[in-house]
């Protein structure tokens, strides 16, 4: 009886371990993370419900005229297999515009993320994408610019079908800086009393309050908007020195020299934000460039990783006199019930952000993390240093290549 | 019939297998019913070995622990998608977070427990069994350390009455006094402390501890019980261990709450890892019901 019972033992654990390797050698999936487009651009049915049942997501890579393409498939998105016609014909290109048309005849039912790799740089923040046949009155599609070398525009489009043409959108540094600096200008004409712009310079109040108040409310009133104008015209006039790279001469908080025509940073203990006083700018979340580089992001992140890398499509936003960027973060995020994880980093005087909609820095490699984004430049100081104006568009985007992959580098460079 | 543990009878190899297999396993899945059935059976087994003490562990250590570990989770970390609330950082209180806080309390918790099953269950000289031949200093300072604590104790008891008798009673007098008579008791205790390991390291240097060729004496013996129980822990081990390579045992608490629950395997798995945990008891059972069967009933 006890040999019978060893014996017994003995095989069930041999069973056991070839079961173990037996279901260790299929658990890896079967579908390819990189599928290529074939030449019509039809993707079977059958190759759809497989990635419907594994829920994963696959690239589908194509090219058309020596222009590269992806396709980003979440398994979740299919509803009903059908096949799918995933190619698209590049028409024309050139240094500031693509024509391209759809092979497909209907639309796909959900809205996929496509991405096509340019060969050359495009110098802009952001692209639209409109239809070709009406391009005065049909509604554009904000595309995402991202790569490193190479541009790649990121977009979800809503029909697969047709001509379509994606045009840069306009640098915003020459055009905003001025209307934000005009925008303002309004605003200080709002009599205050004694209490002059509390987001002015701490060494210029005693100055102000010192001023005979009931003079006449006209000059103070300039004297007030001089004030609160000086940090810009400190960056204008030039006295600034410009980061070369080469630069060492950091402030006390590690941030090197600011390029000409950038604010300086402001410390977030000196700002009391005016809830009197309200302004407004474009505010986003986005993540795209996570889905040109799929294949390095953490498996348990697929679930929540946006489908289209847009968490937080651009819209206006409203915020307070002497508010920094990450103020503004914190409270859209709240409101939107966006996930967000920051932690005060003394060393840098600044909020450091940490994860948005719980995707993570290192999620998508060891160079991946959150990066912010005003009017164009990746300011070199913590978000809670950049005082928001009025008219600005602030940007958080993900990198997975320290910036470079969202165009910090060329921003560094000019 | 107090502390008549079947399980301490078995092979010392028996015993520390399975604490071996319990506890790295304990600490390895984090899967909420392994966690539960880890739990229970580390308290069962706790309070079997135990007794009245082991109530007391339960109550003033054992659950503070789990409540203290649970609630510091969700305050550093903020990571999941069902935001409860914002705590004073402005970072947000996660259901995820606390579930975690929880899930980790429950495998400490589990972990200290059975840790207090392993010292009552291997005592010093199974150890030495175990490893006096395979790395005989390392066994040796081992065991020595073990038993410095409770030595200690009882030394230190006795150098304070002796210094009492002396006229050098360290709890009363002035404060000065009382410190003096309280810091000259632990010089007493520290040179003896270092004399005593000195002296048994000697000791055991004469006796020919550690040499080769030499066989030391031991009660123990592999009999067919014992091979019996080896086959049924290397069977557990592999089973379980097949389950949580090849996801079986799958969980994830970050971001969002994923895993396998009512899958026919995991349910095996479960069974499995239950039955392991529960061995030592059922043997208890099953010694207990044999004794009392044994027993005159005229």
């Amino acid at each position: 009886m006890k040999k019978f019972l060893a014996i017994f033992f003995m095989i069930a654990v041999v069973i056991m371990g070839l079961c173990g390797c037996h279901s260790l050698n299929h658990k890896p999936v079967t579908l390819a993370d990189n599928i290529s487009i074939p030449q019509n651009g039809v993707i079977k049915a059958a190759v759809l419900e497989e990635l419907k049942n594994e829920n994963k997501a696959v690239t589908f890579t194509g090219e058309s005229h020596n222009i590269h393409y992806e396709w980003v498939i979440f398994g979740s998105d299919i509803k009903n297999t059908k096949d799918l016609n995933l190619g698209i014909e590049i028409i024309e290109v050139s240094d500031d515009q693509i024509v391209f048309r759809y092979l497909s005849d209907k639309n796909f039912g959900f809205s996929p993320a496509l991405s096509i790799h340019l060969k050359g740089l495009w110098n802009a923040p952001s692209a639209s994408v409109c239809e070709k046949s009406n391009t005065k009155k049909a509604e554009k599609q904000w595309a995402a610019i991202t790569g490193t070398k190479q541009s790649i525009l990121n977009f979800s489009p809503k029909t697969q079908t047709g001509t379509y043409i994606i045009t840069k959108d306009v640098e915003p540094n020459e055009t905003v800086l001025p209307e934000a600096l005009a925008a303002q200008t309004p605003n200080e004409t709002v009599p205050s009393g004694t209490s002059v712009d509390p987001a002015s310079n701490q060494t210029a109040l005693p100055e102000v309050s010192a001023a005979p108040m009931s003079d006449n409310i006209t000059s103070e009133n300039q004297q007030s908007s001089q004030i609160s104008e000086k940090p810009q015209e400190a960056t204008l006039s030039g006295t600034q020195d410009i980061s070369d790279g080469k630069q060492t001469k950091q402030d006390q908080y590690k941030t090197d020299p600011i390029p000409e025509g950038r604010p300086l940073p402001a410390e977030p203990e000196e700002q009391t934000p005016d809830t009197r006083k309200t302004y407004t700018c474009t505010f986003s979340i986005e993540c795209s460039t996570i889905l040109n580089n799929l294949g390095g992001l953490e498996q348990e992140k697929l679930d929540i990783l946006p489908k289209n890398g847009v968490i937080l499509a651009p819209q206006t936003v409203t915020f307070y006199e002497g508010e920094s960027v990450y103020d503004v973060l914190q409270r859209v995020c709240q409101e939107k019930n966006i996930h967000l994880e920051a932690s005060w980093t003394p060393m840098y005087n600044s909020a450091y952000v940490e994860g948005i909609h719980n995707l993570y820095e290192f999620d998508c490699g060891s160079s991946s993390g959150w990066m912010y984004r005003v009017d164009g430049w990746y300011p070199n100081y913590g978000c809670s240093r950049y005082l928001l104006k009025q008219g600005e568009t602030v940007e958080w985007r993900y990198s997975c290549d320290l910036g470079k992959d969202i165009g910090k580098a060329e921003s560094v460079n000019k | 019939m107090n502390n008549q543990d079947a399980f301490s009878g078995y092979h010392p190899l028996v015993n520390i297998l399975y604490f071996g297999l319990v506890i790295g396993y304990t600490m390895f899945f984090m899967h909420p019913v392994c966690l539960l059935i880890s739990l229970f059976c580390a308290v069962c087994y706790y309070i079997c070995l135990n007794g009245r003490r082991a109530g007391r562990f339960l109550i003033w250590y054992a659950v503070p622990t789990l409540l203290l570990t649970a609630i510091i989770n969700p305050a550093f970390n903020h990571q999941g998608i069902h935001i409860l609330g914002y705590l004073p950082t402005g970072n947000p209180l996660t259901l995820e977070s606390i579930l975690y806080g929880v899930a980790a309390a429950v495998m400490l918790v589990s972990v200290l427990l059975w840790f207090g099953c392993y010292t009552a269950v291997m005592t010093s000289d199974k150890f030495m069994y175990l490893f006096g031949r395979m790395i005989p200093a390392m066994s040796l300072v081992i065991s020595m350390t073990l038993r410095f604590v409770p030595r200690f104790k009882i030394q230190l008891e006795a150098v304070k009455e002796a210094q009492a008798g002396l006229g050098r009673d360290s709890s009363s007098g002035s404060l000065w006094k009382r410190l003096k008579c309280a810091l000259s008791c632990f010089s007493i205790m520290v040179t003896w402390s270092l004399e005593n390991a000195v002296e048994t390291a000697d000791s055991m240097k004469g006796r020919g501890y550690g040499l080769g060729g030499r066989t030391a004496f031991s009660i123990y013996v592999l009999t067919e019980r014992d091979k019996g129980m080896l086959l049924w822990f290397t069977f557990c081990g592999f089973y379980l261990l097949n389950g949580s390579l090849s996801g079986g045992l799958f969980w994830r608490y970050f971001p969002s709450i994923r895993g396998v629950l009512m899958e026919p395997l995991t349910v095996s798995f479960e069974i499995i890892y239950f039955a392991l945990c529960m061995t030592p008891l059922i043997m208890n059972r099953k010694e207990e019901r044999a004794w009392k069967s044994l027993q005159s009933k005229s």
